[in-house]
């Protein structure tokens, strides 16, 4: 079994009237489990080449309904280049130059291939990303 | 008026060598470097229904504006999971300790984040579940 931790942290100190500092950390466990994952495609990253939309990960090569997590960050450094994130065909948000996004994914089959897919805003654009799979 | 939201996830033993990747990112406006500058605040939510319950109303004026997601799943036990869902879309389950950190672009008023307790029983107890917004439109409603 193997050990994988996330950790967020949330600052800021003028947000708000009072200071803003969270700290969440998650052990990757299988589902309903305290077994580590101990699936991972490592960490890799996709250079576009158009505007188009792209399939980062495939929910048909997944085990449904499990407890898989997924790393997003656009490396851009121009700040109006983000990548649009779709799961299952529906928008979820945009990640801006700089953003990073961080969530769990049933790879749902049921219905809609629950695929993870991307937009780049343009051209030549790099997403860095990752999967933390429960096969 | 910076915020900065700080991922790090750490293996020795998931691969052949260390998984150590810890990213920073300062919540901005949209395609700009603006900071993000309203949120909800953390705000706390005890679940106990299998169905879903908007967590997040979307907000029209929402679409395509930079706001950033919060939520865990704050139970003890591993096997209590809240399933999270975007317009109607199951995005995936966080499990007791999970979260989840997401942009939201809300792009019609359908796309409300719900959350449902999925495998609650009244023998369970409730599942407690945190979430904050971080976000920049003007009038922004939230609904727990």
């Amino acid at each position: 079994m193997a050990t994988t931790t996330a950790q967020l942290i949330l600052t800021s100190t003028d947000l708000l009237s009072d200071s803003l500092s969270l700290s969440s950390i998650a052990t990757l466990t299988t589902a309903g489990s305290s077994t580590g994952l101990t699936g991972t495609e490592g960490l890799g990253r996709k250079k576009t080449s158009s505007t188009t939309e792209y399939t980062l990960f495939d929910a048909s090569a997944a085990t449904d309904d499990k407890a898989h997590k997924i790393y997003l960050k656009n490396l851009s450094t121009t700040a109006s280049e983000y990548f649009e994130i779709q799961v299952g065909g529906v928008v979820i948000g945009r990640i801006y130059a700089g953003d990073w996004a961080f969530f769990p994914w049933s790879a749902d089959t049921t219905g809609t291939n629950c695929d993870i897919d991307i937009t780049p805003s343009a051209t030549n654009m790099t997403l860095e990303y990752m999967l933390f799979t429960d096969e | 008026m910076a915020t900065t939201a700080t991922l790090t996830l750490a293996s020795t033993d998931i691969a052949g060598d260390p998984v150590n990747v810890s990213k920073v990112a300062t919540l901005t406006k949209a395609g700009s470097t603006n900071d993000l500058d309203q949120s909800t605040g953390l705000n706390r939510v005890h679940l106990r229904s299998t169905s879903n319950k908007v967590l997040l109303a979307a907000n029209a004026e929402g679409d395509n504006l930079a706001a950033k997601v919060y939520i865990i799943n704050k139970s003890d036990d591993a096997s209590l999971y809240v399933t999270v869902t975007i317009n109607a879309q199951t995005i995936g389950k966080l499990y007791g300790g999970d979260f989840l950190f997401i942009p939201w672009s809300q792009t019609d008023t359908d796309a409300d984040i719900e959350v449902a307790a999925t495998n609650w029983t009244s023998s369970t107890g409730d599942i407690p579940v945190e979430y904050a917004l971080f976000h920049e439109d003007t009038d922004f409603l939230t609904n727990a």
